[in-house]
């Protein structure tokens, strides 16, 4: 058929609630619905400081229908150990252990405790929800603010001016098992990530974009195009990486489009001229080639 | 007092569902389907979009049983109609569009092999009586027995049909597709009398004096002349008379060499009928192949099989030896300014003349409708009878449409008009206005800003749509990112010796897969078809299926109003609208 149906591949079960605190047509909140569809009630979420501190809801209020942990901004990856170590003592295996942090709390100031726990192998699920600034309290920008982006700490006229940290090059230099990006705009493919995560022991990170309607400054509406566009320009490529040297792509079809468009269609690129777009998509394209190569030494 | 025992860490124990988060909103999505632009764009007025859905599931019977709500001939249509709906088509901005005509081909077909069976209305006590049986009335006959009304149709015509018998040729139409589609409007009740010619065999006060209601759909088939000194001589000929008479069965002799004036669909049929009776067949044409009024496929068609076009170029005079006609002396044109029509109006080249041998002219240049004909004081406007969208004239109980009125000369609009005088004469019969009580208004009928929508006038609305809104679904409306590019599947053709060789089909359809294939192209623009994905890109959980596949409900007291619902729909059946308004 012409439309590509997904409807009988997506569980149907909700384990996230409505009146969650989340902004409209924010991507976090769908990026968590679709991971713990897969994942399935038998989870335990622990969660640092981050918007989704917010949009789990007001004590004694709760979105999620599973236990969830609020933890401090730089401990996500240690609470998790620990969580992990005590349900090992009740002989609970079953059980799978997610830390869902944000960007500032795993490029920045949770990378320590997650770099311990990586190199620990512990066996906990790491998810982190990349809005490419610390939005929860008003967008600052963290190691994950892509290059020329405006922030409230780098104005327009100083934009960010370091490139955005290899996040998933940095975990695979720990060779945990199983690494993964995706994107709400892709619902099976991330489906299929957490699903064979799920299903392996040790570290498994999750990276997972995730539009933000106020930081980007862009339409409500437009939160999956976003993400569908990120993925097109080869900003965001869709990847498997496992044991830190297994590489592969998962989209199939290779079809590129230009950076141009999504830059344009966000306000924080707003400043940016034609001539420094230019030079970003020559990044993205170095960085496209050398993915391929890690891709081809994998083969 | 029960004690009562506090955890050491705050515990939730509630859900934020106490939250409600509807209140943000100032936007808010609205689920409802709506129209696609091939519907509006279909003279007819068929629920394209609904049938193709129904296809899509494999509702074969409901398929059949929608398309014929609105459309009594569409084994016929889906040959011969020039398909504006194709145009109109939101998929040529994406790949090509659907290939509708063969679609409703297939399913004109299957109605043909699995007959319905065709509900009625509750019995009304009116008879009404119709003039002609070509499309415009055939339709007519239809829509007012499904109604509930008494019908007879008259035809001078030893057949009914119209020009779909008398003037299209064999190899477009097979004479047993119109006999079977012709038959199910008998089946309903509708009785015929042919052979009578009212104004006539009748006279027209005294047929006005024996129906509650008249319908005038006598067509147009009085040849236009050339307007050239010899034209009676043996050897010219009117071009519709010589389609009639083969069609009757008669094989005229037209001598080796045939030119046929015109650019029209009578032309093109002249020239593949000559050349089938073995001549060397020339169709001149006054302007360039662009300006040409005949439908696209049969030009290329008649080119496949040998019949040249000699197009900037119009007949002056006929030389004539011996009472015969020996040749036919043509100037070359030149195009102009663009006309009334919009068309560039064609200039002679004074001295650029030449000379064509040949043994018959046909002129096909256009026919006008036979005004003499009509009941008296009929009000006429141009070259027709002056009436209204609903058929309407300017005697009251008499309704006129199709060719002998000035709207366009194309079966699917003779279909259409008959569609449209048929409501006219049921809201004349029952005594209904314009803006009566229960939406009878003219813009609340329609399919969009397309054709009058007989589910709606009936309140029938049977299988499918949710309460379509009447708004077009504009190709900025879809989102094709869900979509993939599939190839569209050509008709199937016969054999070039097999076509010239007679009268049989050419033009083949599609065989049952890849006409299926077509269907599943449709994006079924305005028609949710269940595909999830509001419901599964809904960041804020509002959307829900309800029970037993009715559709979905969207829990407004939830919902923040980002519009990623109407924004990822594929098809435009959510769509936002200003909170409170
Ligand atoms: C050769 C040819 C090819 C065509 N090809 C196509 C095509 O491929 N696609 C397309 O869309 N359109 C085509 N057309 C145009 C199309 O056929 C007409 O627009 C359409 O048939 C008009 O329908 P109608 O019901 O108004 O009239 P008609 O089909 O002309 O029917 C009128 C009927 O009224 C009868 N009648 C007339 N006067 C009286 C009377 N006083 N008493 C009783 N009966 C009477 C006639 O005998 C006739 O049967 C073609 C036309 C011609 C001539
Ligand atoms: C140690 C510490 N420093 C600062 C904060 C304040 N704080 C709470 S959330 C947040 C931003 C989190 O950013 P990120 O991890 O990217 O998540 P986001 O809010 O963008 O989703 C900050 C700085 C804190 N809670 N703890
Ligand atoms: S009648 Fe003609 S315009 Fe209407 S759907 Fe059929 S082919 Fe298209
Ligand atoms: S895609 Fe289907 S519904 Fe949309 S305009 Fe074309 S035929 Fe009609
Ligand atoms: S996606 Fe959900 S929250 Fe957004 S407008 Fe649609 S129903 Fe409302
Ligand atoms: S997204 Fe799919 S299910 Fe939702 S309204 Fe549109 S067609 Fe229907
Ligand atoms: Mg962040």
């Amino acid at each position: 058929m012409s439309q590509v149906m997904i409807a009988d591949r997506v569980p149907t079960h909700e384990l996230m609630t409505s009146g969650h605190l989340a902004c409209p047509g924010c991507a976090a909140p769908l990026a968590m619905r679709l991971v713990l569809k897969a994942l399935g009630p038998q989870t335990i979420v622990v969660m640092p400081a981050s918007c989704w501190s917010i949009i789990a809801g007001p004590w004694p209020q709760s979105s999620l229908k599973v236990p969830l942990y609020h933890t401090a901004f730089e401990t996500g990856a240690a609470t998790a150990s620990g969580v992990r170590a005590a349900l090992d003592m009740q002989g609970d295996r079953d059980t799978t252990v997610m830390v869902w942090a944000g960007d500032g709390g795993t490029f920045d100031i949770g990378l320590q405790a997650l770099s311990g726990a990586a190199e620990r192998n512990e066996d906990i699920l790491y998810c982190c929800y990349d809005n490419e600034a610390y939005m929860n309290t008003g967008v600052q920008r963290s190691s994950a603010t892509p290059r020329g982006a405006w922030t409230s700490t780098t104005p327009a006229s100083h934009p960010e001016a370091s490139a955005k940290k290899d996040i998933v090059a940095v975990l695979a230099a720990h060779h945990i098992p199983y690494i993964a990006t995706a994107t709400v705009a892709y619902p099976v493919d991330l489906l299929e990530k957490v699903k064979k995560a799920k299903a392996i022991r040790g570290t498994r990170f999750l990276h997972i974009l995730s539009p933000c309607p106020p930081g980007w400054k862009f339409p409500d509406e437009a939160t999956i195009e976003l993400a569908r566009m990120a993925v097109a320009c080869r900003v965001f490529p869709l990847l498997e990486i496992e044991d830190g040297v297994r590489w592969r792509f998962t989209m199939d079809d290779d079809t590129t489009e230009p950076l141009q468009p999504y830059l344009r269609c966000q306000g924080r690129f707003a400043h940016l001229t034609d001539e420094q777009i230019a030079q970003f998509q020559s990044d993205v394209t170095a960085r496209w080639k050398w993915i391929e190569r890690q891709v081809a030494a994998s083969e | 007092m029960p004690e009562r025992r506090v955890s050491p860490v705050a515990v939730s124990q509630t859900s934020t569902l106490v939250t409600k988060t509807g209140s943000w909103k100032y936007i808010r999505p609205l689920y409802q389907d709506r129209v696609a632009p091939c519907n509006a764009g279909c003279p007819v007025g068929i629920d394209i979009e609904g049938y193709m859905s129904l296809l899509r599931e494999g509702r074969w019977d409901e398929a059949r049983d929608l398309l014929l709500l609105e459309n009594p001939l569409p084994a016929t249509t889906g040959r011969v109609c020039h398909h504006p709906c194709e145009t109109s088509c939101n998929r040529r901005q994406f790949d090509e569009p659907v290939s509708i005509h063969a679609v409703e081909r297939m399913l004109g077909d299957y109605a043909l092999e699995h007959p319905p069976s065709l509900t009625r209305a509750a019995e009304r006590s009116e008879e009404v009586g119709i003039v002609g049986s070509g499309p415009a009335g055939l339709a007519c006959a239809y829509h007012l027995a499904r109604l509930g009304y008494g019908v007879t149709v008259f035809d001078a015509a030893p057949e009914p049909g119209g020009m779909l018998r008398l003037g299209i040729p064999e190899y477009r139409l097979p004479r047993r597709l119109l006999d079977g589609e012709i038959e199910r409007i008998r089946a309903l009740g509708v009785s015929f009398q042919c052979g009578v010619r009212i104004g006539q065999d009748v006279p027209w006060r005294s047929f006005l004096g024996l129906f509650d209601a008249v319908f005038v759909s006598t067509g147009a088939h009085l040849g236009k002349d050339l307007g050239l000194q010899k034209e009676n001589v043996a050897g010219v000929r009117a071009g519709l008379a010589f389609l009639k008479a083969v069609n009757r069965g008669e094989r005229p002799e037209l001598g080796r060499r045939v030119v046929v004036v015109g650019g029209g669909n009578t032309a093109i049929d002249c020239a593949r009928t000559a050349m089938r009776l073995g001549a060397e067949t020339v169709v001149l044409y006054r302007r360039t192949s662009a300006e040409m009024p005949a439908i696209p496929d049969e030009i290329e068609e008649a080119e496949r099989e040998g019949v040249q076009l000699v197009f900037l170029a119009a007949p002056v005079a006929f030389h004539a030896e011996d009472g015969r006609l020996r040749a036919v002396e043509c100037v070359r044109m030149r195009l102009g300014d663009a006309d009334a029509s919009g068309r560039r109006r064609p200039i002679p080249v004074p001295d650029d003349r030449f000379t064509i041998e040949v043994d018959t002219v046909l002129s096909a240049i256009g026919e006008n409708a036979d005004l003499a004909g009509l009941p008296p004081e009929l009000a006429v406007q141009e070259s027709g009878v002056a009436a209204d969208a609903l058929g309407t004239t300017s005697r009251a109980g008499v309704f006129a449409g199709g060719d002998v009125t000035n709207a366009a000369r194309t079966v699917a609009d003779a279909l259409g008009a008959g569609k449209r005088a048929a409501v006219g004469i049921d809201r004349y019969l029952r005594r209904l206005s314009d803006d009566g009580p229960n939406g009878t208004g003219l813009p609340a009928l329609r399919f969009g800003n397309g054709n009058i929508s007989m589910a709606r006038w009936r309140d029938a609305d049977p299988v499918h749509r949710i309460n379509a809104l009447n708004e077009l679904v504009e190709f900025d409306d879809l989102n094709t990112s869900h979509f993939r590019r599939v190839r569209r599947r050509r008709d199937d053709r016969l054999s070039l010796a097999e076509s010239r060789g007679g009268f049989a089909e050419v033009n083949l359809g599609l065989d049952h897969e890849d006409a299926v294939s077509e269907a599943l192209r449709c994006f079924n623009c305005g028609v949710c078809n269940h595909c999830d994905l509001c419901l599964i890109f809904c960041p804020d959980v509002a959307i829900s299926r309800r029970a037993n596949g009715g559709g979905y409900d969207i829990a407004l007291e939830y919902c923040k109003g980002c519009g990623v619902c109407a924004e990822e729909c594929p098809r435009g059946a959510l769509t936002l609208t200003r909170e409170g308004l």
